[in-house]
């Protein structure tokens, strides 16, 4: 932008802070106003004058509001629950709480329980395999260098590693467990069958917890899975899929999560540094 | 004063030994990591950083014990690493992340915490693209990016692994002002391939090669070490180490020269060249004998 001239007179300290404060006369206001369009020399000493504080706080108003990311919808949902933002953030980044996630686990589940409600016995195959892997997958997703994309600079933070692990199980086990509760709760049969998918589904956890700093989750969850559901499948060919649930079973898998949980609070120190797989 | 200490350390992978037996003391100041791919230098940088723990060894970082977890707390307080490679969560701006790694390293007031995510990303040079995702960023923005979470709370000991990689000369020129400022009081090491980097930036140079020390000392001691031993010709030489044609048409060469060879001022890159270069061919040679 060129400018056509330098104007031969100045502004004088008393109207620029007057200028500054608000306060001069309409018309002579409306002047000063004029020449600092023109005048640069006017402009800086402006500049000057004009007290700093007020215009960083502005400024910074500005950049917060601009900087401040939006929070995404799992990240109001959970904070709308009491949780606080900081633990919010912490939660949603990872997959396990995105909302495309949350909405398969939601229709999987799902699909299951009205399966298990509607199909018989293949259904409830289905309903035997989806329940306990559920949470499986959800912690798989949250957890470990697979699913923690910066799991490496978050290893080295000060936060302690145990305390995100709780948090992120606690928070699968949570958007995880409730519908398939349900759907298992309306199941024909013993009332016990609807439940009897929890201890399976504790073992499955509490292993994928203590394998994936060796194996990585993606490894673990997937394997577990596979052992998972040939089981179901070859005691429902053998004879029926409750047999995988059956009481002895529910012991081995109560055994095993304690095992697991056990080998999980010795090993606790190894979840403070990056697993083999990183 | 030595602000790290290692002790014979050592460290392997199933058989693989990333690490055999590093001694090694650093003071605040900057050093730079040099060495071939696979020479232990991330590996190095991950113990440090407490990410690792040795399997041998005594390590002492910034007066504390990394075995411990209070040890490893206490440093990890005052400690910037950047990562050789890094994910971003999905969705997350440049200011969400910054501010992500800040939450980890428990900076509880807001107000706070804000004013130090603003301060570190205009450091860096980000101020125009902190509300926008990461994964509309550059690939050198997003490397200034982490070099931010790093600088959060000016940290004791920075440890940087290839900063450099993907930045352009002027985004270069930044961070090597960034990390001048801050080898000033803090203790800053950093792995890179350019050694260029090394010879603007940093008073001391360890090179590691098989898991060992090759060199630990001043550039000027380095660049030293190939005095006499580069030198320029019209054609290329068959007994130098290293040959290359440069700009003018005449022949670089690095090795034991010819007699009436027309010998050069030596550069970083030479001593380093013929450092490992001499390393391969010793090593050869006891395979042989």
């Amino acid at each position: 932008m060129s400018r056509q001239s330098t104007p031969t007179w100045h502004l004088d300290e008393a109207t620029l802070r007057a200028y500054v404060n608000g306060r001069p006369l309409t018309v002579v206001g409306a002047s000063v106003e004029a020449h600092l369009v023109d005048c640069p020399d006017c402009r800086i000493r402006l500049g000057e004058v004009m007290p700093h504080e007020v215009v960083d706080r502005a400024w910074s108003a500005i950049r917060a509001h601009v900087e401040t990311p939006r929070r995404s919808l799992p990240e109001r949902l959970i904070h709308r629950l009491g949780i606080s933002t900081e633990t919010a953030r912490l939660l949603v980044a990872v997959p396990a709480f995105r909302g495309a996630w949350l909405l398969g686990l939601f229709l999987v589940t799902l699909f299951a329980g009205l399966a298990a409600l509607f199909t018989g016995k293949y259904g409830l195959v289905l309903f035997l395999i989806v329940a306990p892997l559920a949470p499986v997958a959800g912690v798989a997703a949250s957890f470990g260098g697979d699913a923690d994309p910066c799991h490496e600079l978050v290893t080295v933070t000060p936060h302690p590693a145990a305390r995100m692990l709780m948090l992120r199980t606690a928070g699968v086990l949570v958007t995880s467990l409730p519908i398939t509760l349900l759907a298992g709760l309306a199941l024909p049969g013993p009332a016990w069958l609807g439940v009897a998918w929890l201890t399976p589904a504790a073992a499955g956890v509490a292993l994928t917890l203590l394998l994936t700093p060796l194996f990585g989750s993606t490894v673990t969850a997937t394997t577990l899975g596979a052992f998972w559901s040939v089981g179901v499948v070859t005691a429902a060919r053998v004879s029926d899929p409750v047999e995988a649930v059956e009481p002895a079973m529910q012991l081995i898998f109560t055994l095993l999560t304690l095992v697991a949980v056990t080998a999980l609070v010795l090993r606790q120190p190894s979840f403070d540094h990056l697993g083999r797989q990183s | 004063m030595n602000t790290v200490t290692l002790n014979g350390l050592g460290k392997s992978y199933g058989r693989t030994a990333a690490l055999c037996g590093v001694d090694l003391a650093l003071a605040p100041g900057i050093t730079g990591l040099l060495g071939p791919n696979g020479a232990g230098k991330t590996t190095m940088l991950r113990v440090l950083a407490t990410a690792l723990a040795a399997d041998t060894g005594s390590v002492r970082i910034l007066g504390e014990d990394p075995t411990t977890t209070e040890g490893r707390v206490a440093v990890r307080r005052r400690l910037g690493y950047v990562p050789q490679e890094t994910g971003f969560p999905r969705g997350f701006t440049a200011f969400a992340f910054v501010d992500y790694l800040a939450i980890l390293k428990q900076w509880t007031d807001l107000p706070t915490r804000h004013q130090e995510v603003r301060r570190v990303i205009d450091l860096v040079g980000l101020t125009d693209v902190a509300p926008k995702r990461v994964s509309s960023l550059s690939g050198g923005q997003r490397r200034r990016v982490v070099l931010a979470q790093a600088m959060l709370g000016h940290p004791d000991l920075l440890i940087l692994d290839e900063p450099t990689a993907g930045l352009d000369p002027a985004q270069r020129g930044r961070l090597r002002d960034v990390l001048g400022r801050a080898g000033e009081t803090s203790t800053v090491v950093i792995s890179t391939h350019q050694t260029e980097d090394v010879a603007a930036l940093c008073e001391r140079v360890v090179v590691l090669d098989g898991g060992r020390v090759l060199f630990d000392g001043t550039v000027t001691d380095m660049v030293g070490q190939a005095a006499g031993r580069v030198w320029m010709a019209a054609e290329r030489d068959p007994v130098a180490q290293h040959a290359w044609r440069t700009g003018s048409g005449r022949f670089r060469h690095v090795g034991d020269p010819p007699r009436s060879a027309e010998i050069i001022e030596p550069a970083l890159e030479d001593a380093y060249l013929l450092l490992v270069g001499d390393a391969a061919r010793d090593t050869e040679l006891e395979a042989a004998s």
